[in-house]
């Protein structure tokens, strides 16, 4: 595993019957401890400058797929930190080969912290306040699709 | 099963202190061996940090759990775990389905060998006041704690001050219950003194002096050894360590002092949280004389 919350290992195109039908890219945690899904705040992935809505992503966790809807309800699936999650976009033709230029942006509650630090935080913008222990919100990384 | 018979405190390690170089420099083993060259004997790990598939490892993980704690002959003192009550965005969870996420919990600790935990509760405000039914969701698991011989402890942490509303109502409830399976965890940031410049402070956090700790002890259970700051002489600069362990010596409290590293620097590409910890083991080894 990598320091980078985007993982270089997992960015491919994914193919089906023959036909590329989208990509997956890995994140792990920026966080030490382990989450359980509806936890997480999920965010925006930008491609290029190319938006995909959290509602148009799906998270692979322990080899399971959620949309963001499943992740909001499921308080039993745990995400272990040092266990990267997929994400998997639907796109017709996959992304082309060459560099990418990746931002995802995600946050989790905790409930130990006042609920003001919760309302503050908002997966889609940089933090508030900064606190090394939680790592950022948004996450960069260029990468290459062969 | 190593068994540290000495009586009064003893020196530990909590896993958290490890955070900016597990999964990375880090795995478990290497934790252990380095707590093990330190010559301290307690361990507290986080449960959904350091558990593999937490929160149900499988039996081959448990297996090597034992194998790696009689290697390295380490005491499985503290299991740290957080009671999220927010774990659901739009709403908190009820009573009975917080005790339900507690007793899963009780029931790991006791299957890896812990006697205490370190219970985080839930807060609803910026001086971590916990939610309103916490005796309602700690009364509903004491009969398993109890049938487990396990003990709850919330974490006494800064800004919260020894002689607060807080912890009075921590200790009437032991008084109340009569029950032995809920304690606290005091943090050695409560004694807190010194900052370096610019440094954040808590606002409205008064230190305790070290005697404050007295009249409690009786339900301390056991200790975040907390420290910032240890200098060329292995001094600890911002908490009055020699005062605080000499009470706790004086006074045959007999537990752990687990080192709880939290400095922000840990996270720090290169850091090894294991000098830091080294400079406070020889520091707490000097004091307690063992």
């Amino acid at each position: 595993m990598e320091r980078e919350v985007i993982q270089s290992v997992g960015f491919r195109n994914i193919k089906e019957n023959g036909e590329i039908v989208g990509f997956q890219l890995k994140i792990r945690q920026p966080y030490y401890r382990g989450v359980f899904l509806s936890q997480i705040k999920p965010g925006n992935l930008m491609v290029d400058g190319e938006l995909f809505t959290k509602d148009q992503i799906i998270w692979k966790v322990n080899g399971e797929e959620y949309t963001a809807e499943d992740m909001r309800k499921d308080r039993y699936t745990h995400w272990h930190p040092m266990e990267p999650a997929t994400l998997i976009i639907k796109k017709a033709g996959g992304l082309s080969q060459g560099y990418h230029d990746l931002e995802y942006g995600f946050c989790s509650t905790h409930s130990y912290m006042p609920p003001m630090m919760e309302d503050l935080s908002d997966p889609t913008k940089e933090e508030v306040i900064y606190m090394p222990e939680f790592g950022h919100n948004l996450h960069r990384r260029r990468l290459l699709i062969v | 099963m190593y068994q540290d018979t000495r009586k009064g405190p003893k020196r530990g390690v909590s896993l958290y202190s490890y955070s900016g170089e597990f999964g990375f420099e880090k795995n478990l083993e290497d934790c252990f061996e380095d707590i093990y060259d330190m010559g301290a004997h307690g361990i507290e790990i986080l449960a959904n940090t350091h558990i593999e598939n937490y929160p149900y490892p499988t039996d081959a993980w448990v297996d090597n759990w034992f194998r790696l704690l009689d290697k390295y002959d380490l005491v499985p003192v503290e299991y740290g775990h957080w009671v999220d009550s927010r774990v659901l965005q739009d709403r908190y969870l009820t009573t009975e389905e917080a005790a339900e996420f507690l007793e899963r919990d009780l029931r790991l600790a006791h299957r890896l060998g812990f006697r205490i935990l370190r219970t985080k509760m839930p807060v609803i405000t910026d001086t971590l006041e916990p939610v309103e039914n916490w005796k309602d969701i700690i009364r509903a698991v004491l009969p398993l704690a109890e049938r487990l011989g396990l003990t709850m402890c919330p974490e006494i942490h800064i800004p919260t001050n020894l002689n607060s509303k807080m912890v009075r109502e921590y200790v009437d409830f032991i008084k109340e219950t009569g029950t032995t399976s809920f304690a606290l965890n005091i943090d050695f940031s409560v004694f807190r003194t010194g900052y370096a410049e610019g440094e954040f402070r808590s606002p409205g956090f008064v230190e305790n002096k070290p005697e404050d700790i007295i009249p409690l002890l009786p339900y301390v259970a056991c200790c975040h050894a907390k420290f910032f700051h240890v200098n060329d002489e292995f001094e600890e600069t911002m908490v009055p360590y020699k005062e605080i362990l000499h009470i706790l010596a004086e006074h045959g409290w007999n537990g752990y002092l687990l080192s709880e590293y939290e400095g922000a620097d840990k996270y720090e590409p290169g850091y090894c949280v294991g000098d830091t910890l080294r400079r406070h083991h020889i520091m707490m080894k000097r004091i307690l004389g063992d």
